[in-house]
C-alpha cells in the first residue's frame, strides 16, 4: 500500500494542525508536509482537501499580497475547524494506540525483517 | 516584483484544467479561484526547481477529477449559458436562411433545430472534457473535436430529409417579420461572439455568403459564380484559421 493511500483521511487532520499553528497558504503547507516526511504525497493533493474543508466551514481563506508579488490565498481555522481538529486528535490517539499495540503484540520477536519494526515506538 | 513565467507544460495543465472544469459545468468564479491558486503554487514550485509531477502527481486526469469532485455543478450558470449557446447556434442558421429570402419553418424543423443545437453543444463539451483531461496529440485532438460536429451534421441532414417526407404545419414570415427576426438573430451572434471572445461565427457567416452575394451583381455566369464564390469562401476561412493559429503561437 502506498503512503498516499494510507494517508487518506489522516492528511485532513494534519492540514488542520498545520493551519492551527499558523495562518498559511497552499505552497507553505505542502513544504511543511514534506519537511515532516510526507514527501511521497504530490503537493497538489492538498487543494481538493482544502476546498472540501472550506465548504464544510472548517477553514476560511483570505487573499493577501505577498512580498514575492502575486496574491496568495491564506487559510485559517474556524471555530468549527478547531473542534474538528480536537476530534481528530482524539480519534488519532486511539487509532495510534491500537495499531501500535497490535504491531507490538503480534510481530514482536517474530523476526519481521522489512525494517518496519525499527519505527515502532515501545511504550 | 519578481516575475516568473510558467513552463509550457504547467501553462498547458492550467489551461486544460480550466477547460475541463468549464465543460463539467462548474462555476466560473470558483474555476478562476482554484486555477489561480494552483498557478501560484506551480510558479513557486518551478522557482524551486520542482517538476510538475511533484505537484499534480503522475496522472493529471485523476487530479482534475479530484478537483472537479470537490466543486458543485453550477446549474444556475448553465441556465444562462445553454439558452445563449442554443439561440446563437439557431441565429446562425436563421441568418443563413434569411439570405435566401423570407423565413418559413415547419414545426418539425424548429423542434429539430433546437434538438440539433443541444446535441451539438453537448457533443462539443464532452469532446472538450476528453481532450482537456487526456494527453492526446494535436491530430487526435482535432479528430475528436470533429466527431460531434460530424454527428450533428448527419442529424441535420436526416432532419431535412424527414422534414421533406412528413409534412408538419409551416409558419411563414413576411418580409417585415423576417427582417425583425434576422436582426434579433444577428444581435445574438454578435453577443455570443463578444461573450465567447471569438469572431469565428461572424467570419464563417461572412465567408459563406458575402462572396456569393457580391458575385450576384457581376456579369459572370451561374457556374463561374458558384466556383469563384466557393474558392473565395475557402480562402477566407483558411486565412482566418491561419491568423488564429499564428495568434495562438505568438502567445506561447
Amino acid at each position: 500500500m502506498s503512503q498516499t493511500q494510507m494517508l487518506k483521511g489522516i492528511l485532513d487532520g494534519c492540514l488542520l494542525a498545520i493551519i492551527q499553528g499558523k495562518e498559511c497558504y497552499g505552497y507553505e503547507m505542502a513544504e511543511r508536509l514534506s519537511e515532516y516526511g510526507f514527501d511521497a504525497v504530490s503537493e497538489g493533493t492538498i487543494y481538493p482537501l482544502l476546498m472540501r474543508m472550506q465548504r464544510e466551514g472548517l477553514v476560511t481563506s483570505v487573499r493577501k499580497d505577498s512580498t514575492a508579488g502575486p496574491k496568495r490565498k491564506y487559510y485559517s481555522l474556524t471555530e468549527k475547524g478547531n473542534q474538528e481538529l480536537k476530534d481528530f486528535l482524539t480519534r488519532w490517539n486511539q487509532l495510534e494506540k491500537s495499531v501500535n499495540s497490535i504491531i507490538k503484540q503480534e510481530t514482536e520477536g517474530k523476526g519481521v525483517e522489512n525494517g518496519t519494526t525499527s519505527t515502532i515506538r515501545s511504550e | 516584483m519578481e516575475q516568473h513565467l510558467l513552463s509550457d507544460q504547467s501553462r498547458k495543465f492550467i489551461d486544460d484544467l480550466r477547460l475541463y472544469l468549464f465543460s463539467s459545468g462548474k462555476n466560473d468564479h470558483e474555476i478562476n479561484e482554484i486555477a489561480e491558486e494552483l498557478e501560484m503554487h506551480l510558479i513557486e514550485a518551478e522557482m524551486h526547481g520542482k517538476s510538475i509531477e511533484k505537484i499534480v502527481g503522475s496522472s493529471p486526469k485523476e487530479y482534475m477529477i479530484n478537483i472537479s469532485n470537490e466543486m458543485k455543478t453550477d446549474y444556475r450558470q448553465w441556465a444562462k449559458y445553454v439558452p445563449l449557446i442554443v439561440i446563437s447556434a439557431m441565429s446562425f442558421l436563421i441568418l443563413e436562411d434569411l439570405l435566401q429570402g423570407t423565413l418559413s419553418y415547419s414545426i418539425l424543423e424548429i423542434m429539430g433545430t433546437v434538438l440539433f443545437s443541444l446535441m451539438f453543444m453537448g457533443g462539443v463539451f464532452i469532446a472538450f472534457r476528453y481532450v482537456a483531461s487526456n494527453q492526446v496529440s494535436r491530430l487526435k485532438e482535432f479528430l475528436i473535436m470533429l466527431l460531434p460536429i460530424m454527428i450533428s451534421m448527419i442529424f441535420f441532414v436526416v432532419l431535412i430529409v424527414v422534414d421533406s417526407i412528413y409534412k408538419t404545419p409551416v409558419i411563414d414570415f413576411n418580409w417585415f417579420g423576417s427582417i425583425v427576426i434576422g436582426l434579433i438573430a444577428l444581435s445574438f451572434v454578435v453577443l455570443f461572439s463578444i461573450w465567447a471572445k471569438t469572431a469565428v461565427m461572424l467570419v464563417i457567416l461572412i465567408a459563406l455568403h458575402l462572396p456569393a452575394f457580391i458575385l450576384s451583381f457581376t456579369s459572370f455566369g451561374e457556374v463561374p459564380q458558384l466556383i469563384i464564390g466557393m474558392v473565395i469562401t475557402y480562402i477566407l476561412i483558411g486565412l482566418y484559421l491561419f491568423w488564429e493559429l499564428k495568434k495562438l503561437k505568438g502567445k506561447k
